[in-house]
């Protein structure tokens, strides 16, 4: 076994951990206090060729394999989680799905300027009235003539209204398939398509920064080339894809929780109390050694599942498990940083404290942990 | 029949077999603490090496050029070559193309050894506009680039703020203490370029790294530069580090109680510190 990352695996982290610690954490607080989402900050990132990292060269991506896009993740969400969840829904929610069932002409037309990081793409699954539920789906398409006629309403969507949004994929039901369940087919709505409206932003506890809204379709026609992949496919197609997005969320959850571990380790040694910096209470050591403990699992977990998925061997039930142990570590980790800050991890001068607001999510978007403990039972076949 | 006319002096002068060499030192990680060996030199290890800092204004100006101008960006560097990452990083940050001079000879090199080899490699290049850092953070030496210059026998712009080229000639903008100075130098030339030019030097692309290993890096020894073992190397060397003493960085406090004649003795103090 060969933990040894390559030459262009290292120098993407590198890359990464310096480009977060100075362009993104300087303005992490602001970002977060104006709920303002950092548009210049996301053009540079694409300019850098991050929006498009492991998108192959001949559709403007760079051309990485999975492990260094989690690695990016990583280093990015320890800049920043709101920046990090923008890069991720536009990459693996986004821009992937063109990539794996897109036509040749679907990907030169979306993929490239994505890839690129000209424009942002969402992924619309989430429903106000189907969540966990996902192939609950209500939003229905139906066929006139040559287009698709879309009505329904999606929630929770990342990257819809940004102003560099090009537009959604959304699932809907297009029809009944032979064993009677409905079929759902991915189809491709552009900003700005009559009657497609984007929400006003939703207002969060965390992911200040990140891009969320309600969509709404009202009669909205798109053309019959709009599909994308196989009609009547979309629920293998999502699942698939959250596989692979949910690798994705770990490696952005060990960011988070290392960004604690960093700060939490950086204050025990500077604050003092009896005399003494804090670091050296047994009962503060001990806190340090846990979370740097569950980082180092939760890191080899996500690296394991992506080694998997880049060997095309299946990868579901440690897609899962990395998300679900992960997202579980970095909460732990933000509610030990703001224990080990006392009353100054409460304060908004102290990062800890949107650490703690930012890390609760990761245990909600890309299938609950409720949702990630149903689905390694059923990898158990534990009927 | 007519003879096209010449076309009108064009407004942006490209050039795309323009040469540009960027000198790069690799030099110690600045986070790691520095020391010096028995024999007076800096004790180097490859996996913390990095490209010097003042370079990476130099590098990112030479790819601005390159843009207005076309032609190529040429990285050269002389070093042990022992790890490639400072040189895989500046072809990751869009350069062309690396010359790596090293041989075993060239080991405990002074300024004036380095000058001499640099020049002959400059000139096996054929470069059109050379760029070098103000000085690099691990000798602070500053005098490489005109020491490279008198060898080659070019004009030297130094502690350049601004760099442009226009037709056939380099100008370039220099601070002085009220307002700059400007100054022009006809092709082949040279220019070192100052921290002050504050470029913002780029990021290493992620196409860049991923492109970065199929770039060519050449190696030079000093035979393919027709130099002597003789004129170069620790041997050669006119200047010998004879001891190194930490900087002592203790502050010096001065307590003044009482508030009698307090403003007197701060005045005097900053006096006597020629402070003002
Ligand atoms: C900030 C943010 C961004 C998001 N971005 C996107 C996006 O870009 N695209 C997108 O499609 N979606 C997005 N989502 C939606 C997200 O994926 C859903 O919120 C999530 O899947 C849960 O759905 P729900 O909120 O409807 O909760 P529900 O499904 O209503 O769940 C409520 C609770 O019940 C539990 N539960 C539900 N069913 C079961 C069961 N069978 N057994 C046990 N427990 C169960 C859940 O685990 C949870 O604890 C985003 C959400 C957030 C908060």
């Amino acid at each position: 076994m060969d933990f040894t990352l390559t030459d262009e695996q290292l120098s993407i982290q590198q890359t990464c951990r310096a480009f977060a610690e100075e362009a993104i954490k300087p303005i992490a607080r602001e970002i977060d206090e104006k709920s303002e989402f950092p548009l210049a900050l996301i053009k540079e990132m694409g300019k850098m060729g991050l929006m498009g990292l492991p998108i192959p060269e001949q559709y403007g991506g760079a051309g990485a394999d999975f492990l260094s896009y989690c690695l990016a993740l990583e280093e990015i969400a320890r800049g920043d989680a709101s920046v990090a969840i923008t890069m991720e829904a536009h990459i693996s929610l986004g821009s992937t799905p063109f990539y794996l069932y897109g036509t040749e002409e679907q990907k030169q037309k979306y993929l490239v300027p994505l890839a690129q990081g000209e424009q942002l793409w969402a992924f619309g699954l989430t429903e106000p009235g189907a969540g966990s539920d996902s192939g609950g789906t209500q939003t229905r398409a139906e066929r006139v003539g040559d287009e698709w006629v879309v009505n329904g309403a999606k929630m929770f969507i990342t990257n819809a209204g940004t102003p560099i949004s090009g537009g959604v994929t959304v699932t809907a039901v297009t029809g009944k398939r032979p064993d009677g369940r409905n079929a759902i087919t991915n189809l491709i709505i552009p900003t700005g398509t009559p009657g497609y409206v984007i929400g006003p932003p939703l207002k969060k506890m965390g992911w200040k920064a990140s891009d969320t809204r309600p969509l709404n379709f009202d009669d909205c026609r798109v053309p019959a080339e709009n599909v994308l992949g196989e009609e009547g496919n979309g629920f293998h197609q999502f699942m698939q894809i959250l596989d692979a997005g949910r690798v994705a969320i770990a490696a952005l959850c060990v960011g988070l929780a290392q960004a604690c571990l960093d700060e939490s380790l950086h204050y025990a040694k500077e604050r003092k109390q009896f005399g003494k910096p804090i670091s050296s209470f047994q009962a503060i050591q001990f806190k340090l050694a846990d979370m740097a403990m569950e980082v180092e699992l939760a890191r080899l977990m996500y690296y394991k599942a992506a080694w998997l998925h880049m060997q095309g061997q299946p990868f579901g039930k440690e897609a899962a498990m990395a998300k679900l142990f992960a997202s579980e570590a970095s909460k732990r980790a933000a509610d030990q940083a703001v224990q080990i800050h006392g009353g100054y991890g409460f304060m908004d001068d102290f990062p800890v404290s949107r650490y703690w607001r930012n890390v609760k999510v990761n245990e909600i978007g890309e299938g609950t942990s409720e949702v990630q403990r149903i689905l390694i039972a059923k990898y158990l076949d534990a009927r | 029949m007519h003879a096209p006319s010449p076309p009108a002096f064009p407004q942006i002068w490209r050039n795309p077999t323009l040469k540009i060499v960027v000198c790069m030192k690799e030099t110690p990680s600045t986070e790691v603490p520095k020391s010096l060996g028995a024999d007076m030199r800096l004790v180097r290890n490859p996996s913390d090496t990095i490209i010097n800092p003042f370079d990476e204004y130099t590098i990112e100006e030479g790819l601005r050029q390159q843009e207005k101008l076309g032609g190529d960006v040429i990285i050269l560097t002389m070093g042990p070559g022992t790890t490639n990452d400072p040189m895989r990083r500046a072809l990751a940050m869009g350069a062309t193309s690396g010359v790596l001079v090293s041989d075993p000879a060239l080991a405990g090199s002074d300024a004036v050894a380095t000058g001499r080899v640099l020049a002959a490699a400059l000139k096996k290049l054929e470069a059109d506009l050379v760029l070098f850092g103000q000085s690099s953070a691990d000798a602070y030496g500053g005098i490489v680039p005109s020491i490279t210059a008198e060898f080659m026998g070019m004009p030297l712009l130094s502690y350049a703020t601004k760099v442009e080229v226009a037709g056939n000639n380099v100008t370039i903008e220099r601070e002085a203490e009220v307002g700059y100075t400007t100054a022009t130098a006809p092709l082949p030339a040279l220019v070192s370029v100052a921290k002050a030019i504050n470029n913002n030097p780029r990021y290493p692309s992620m196409k860049g790294i991923m492109t970065a290993k199929k770039k060519p890096i050449e190696t030079w020894t000093l035979a393919d530069l027709g130099l002597d073992a003789a004129q170069v190397g620790a041997g050669a060397a006119k200047e010998r580090v004879t001891g190194a003493t930490p900087v002592s960085t203790q502050r010096r406090r001065e307590i003044y109680n009482g508030s009698a004649g307090a403003a007197q003795r701060i005045f005097e103090f900053l006096v006597e510190n020629k402070i003002i």
